[in-house]
């Protein structure tokens, strides 16, 4: 019997085209491939190149209709003003000071965000005590708790912590209970019939997969935290990179100004890439999926 | 792998109803099958015909509103492990590997690494997947998924396997090349089997006895012994006793669909739909 089985198996293989190992990815030939890499990296080089170079023009020539570029400092002079600034020890310090509590704020949103969202979106009994309140308070937004967070937590420092948290909390949040909700009831029915108990359900099939949405909320998180933090530093801080540009302001500082938006820019895009690679890395099985991109 | 002389699952008298007040339906009504140990039982019905609904109550996804469903006398409360699903849709997790999904029941289970690899590896192997061990579900092909579905309800170590419809999303030719992989497979393991399908052939081919189900309020219209020996094998669909057999239980299922669909059909015939056509056919009514 045994025999006869296996050769119904291999007959099956011989005759199927489901043979050979069928990867949907399949890899361009190397010189193409290159090719392609080349032109998005030069269109890309365009792209940022028009940006200085309209700077440089408008700053240049100190263009005036009606938006003034007359104090504005050109490249060349935000230049300057970088290579003094960076590797200041002021500068650092401003730096580590905003990466700190975005660190702190969107760590503390991640666990309460992700461990609330699986609760809400799993329980209705959970959502139907929680979810009033959530959608009572999230309209509030996160800049307008500064005022009130500087009256409630006992440090300048912990004030900031919380307004990052709320900004990157709702994302998450949202993300997460949407995620749960829209899960595939035929997994979770196949991860009973497999005889997952609930607790196993829960870190097995329903964390795994709700995970590109928590990425996704991450990422939006991650944003709206900086925004968030950016903002209490202006109005409330006492070093960061919101501080630093706001102080500059005040001491009519313009290159420094304009320094302090690149700094705030591309630590943003260094959080947001964090968030994708690491997603990428955890979430291997993504790039097998078809999705709509030409 | 074997389960001597156990699982047995007998639905006694079970009623189905959904909705309540003006808009309640009956789904089934009054209806008890038995499906022996090691037996391989298929129920066919037209569609919307509660056999769907009678496999959820057995896997215990669903409570029947009247009678009772148990697996070896014990009364089904929920899903367990004891009883495999094979589901239509696929439903492997997206985000495990091929082996790592098959390994699924006994990690639940808590059986060990090296235990529950060297079971998924054999189980793969016997299928013909052991080359995909490591690909994703979504770089494989609807025949191979559904393959690895009943690769993974068997790994659990179940005492009775429901399948339901699961060739029913595949092309012809994928399904008959699954419907030899199954029997072969069953004739390895001989788990009780309770199977849904439309296709008559299908269930002729794999089954020892067949449950044909009326339309709805789903009742059993007839119970049928399928004669042909086993181990069965492709030769067969052109055999005489397969041939009867399917085209009586062909005429049963019509009886059945013809009802399922009414009045509206019934007044204008089948084949005309009460409409007249001359030589030219719709073009002329045009």
């Amino acid at each position: 019997m045994e025999r006869s089985f296996d050769l119904k198996v291999d007959s099956d293989a011989r005759t199927s085209p489901e043979r050979a190992p069928k990867i949907r990815r399949l890899r361009a030939p190397s010189s193409r491939s290159a090719r392609a890499l080349g032109t998005k990296a030069a269109l890309a080089g365009v792209s940022i190149g028009m940006l200085f170079l309209l700077w440089y023009l408008a700053t240049r020539y100190r263009v005036q209709f009606y938006i003034r570029f007359h104090d504005v400092p050109t490249p060349l002079e935000v230049f300057g003003e970088a290579r003094h600034m960076v590797g200041s020890h002021k500068f650092a310090v401003d730096v580590g000071s905003s990466v700190r509590r975005i660190f702190a704020g969107f760590f503390i949103a991640l666990l309460s965000g992700v461990g609330l969202g699986l609760l809400i979106g799993r329980y209705r009994i959970v959502s139907q005590l929680l979810t009033p309140a959530i959608e009572v308070m999230r309209p509030i937004p996160a800049i307008a708790w500064v005022p009130l967070s500087i009256m409630l937590w006992p440090t300048t420092e912990s004030s900031i912590v919380f307004i990052t948290f709320i900004g990157a909390f709702y994302p998450i949040l949202l993300n997460v209970v949407d995620g749960v909700e829209s899960l595939d009831g035929v997994l979770l029915r196949a991860g009973r019939c497999l005889g997952a108990s609930e607790a196993q359900l829960f870190w097995h099939v329903i964390l795994p997969g709700v995970l590109p949405n928590i990425f996704t909320g991450l990422t939006v998180g991650m944003g709206v935290a900086w925004v968030s933090l950016i903002a209490a530093e202006m109005i409330s801080g006492q070093y960061g990179v919101g501080y630093y540009t706001w102080e500059a302001y005040s001491l009519v500082d313009y290159p420094a100004i304009v320094l302090g938006m690149i700094t705030i820019g591309a630590l943003g895009l260094l959080c947001g890439g964090a968030i994708r690679l690491v997603g990428q890395w955890s979430m291997p099985w993504l790039s097998y999926m078809n999705g709509a991109r030409k | 792998m074997s389960n001597a002389s156990k699982g047995r699952i007998d639905c006694r008298n079970i009623g189905v109803v959904f909705g309540s007040g003006d808009a309640q339906t009956e789904a089934v009504k009054d209806v008890s099958i038995t499906v022996e140990p090691h037996e391989f039982v298929s129920l066919i019905g037209p569609s919307g015909c509660g056999k769907s609904s009678l496999l959820s109550i057995v896997a215990g996804f669903t409570k029947p509103t009247r009678g009772t469903a148990t697996l070896d006398g014990v009364p089904i409360r929920k899903p367990g492990a004891e009883r495999g699903v094979v589901f239509q849709q696929y439903s492997l997790f997206p985000w495990l590997r091929v082996r790592e999904n098959v390994e699924f029941g006994q990690k639940m289970a808590g059986v060990s690494r090296a235990k529950r690899e060297s079971t998924a590896r054999t189980l793969l192997g016997l299928a013909g997947l052991l080359a995909f061990e490591n690909h994703y579900p979504d770089q494989l092909s609807g025949g191979m998924k559904q393959r690895i579905g009943i690769v993974r309800a068997l790994a659990a170590n179940p005492q009775v396997l429901l399948m339901d419809e699961p060739f029913g999303a595949l092309d012809t030719q994928t399904r008959t090349v699954m419907q030899e992989i199954l029997t072969n497979m069953w004739q390895r393991f001989r788990l009780s089997v309770l199977f849904i399908t439309h296709d008559i052939e299908e269930a002729v081919f794999l089954s020892d006895r067949i449950y044909v189900m009326t339309a709805r309020p789903g009742r059993v219209k007839a119970e049928i012994r399928v004669p042909l020996p086993r181990p069965r094998t492709p030769a067969m669909f052109d055999t005489p006793e397969f041939v009867e057999l399917v085209h009586r239980l062909k005429n049963l299922i019509r009886e059945e669909s013809l009802a399922a669909m009414g009045s509206e059909l019934a007044s204008g015939g089948v084949g005309g739909f009460g409409i007249e056509m001359g030589p030219n056919g719709v073009e002329e009514m045009l």
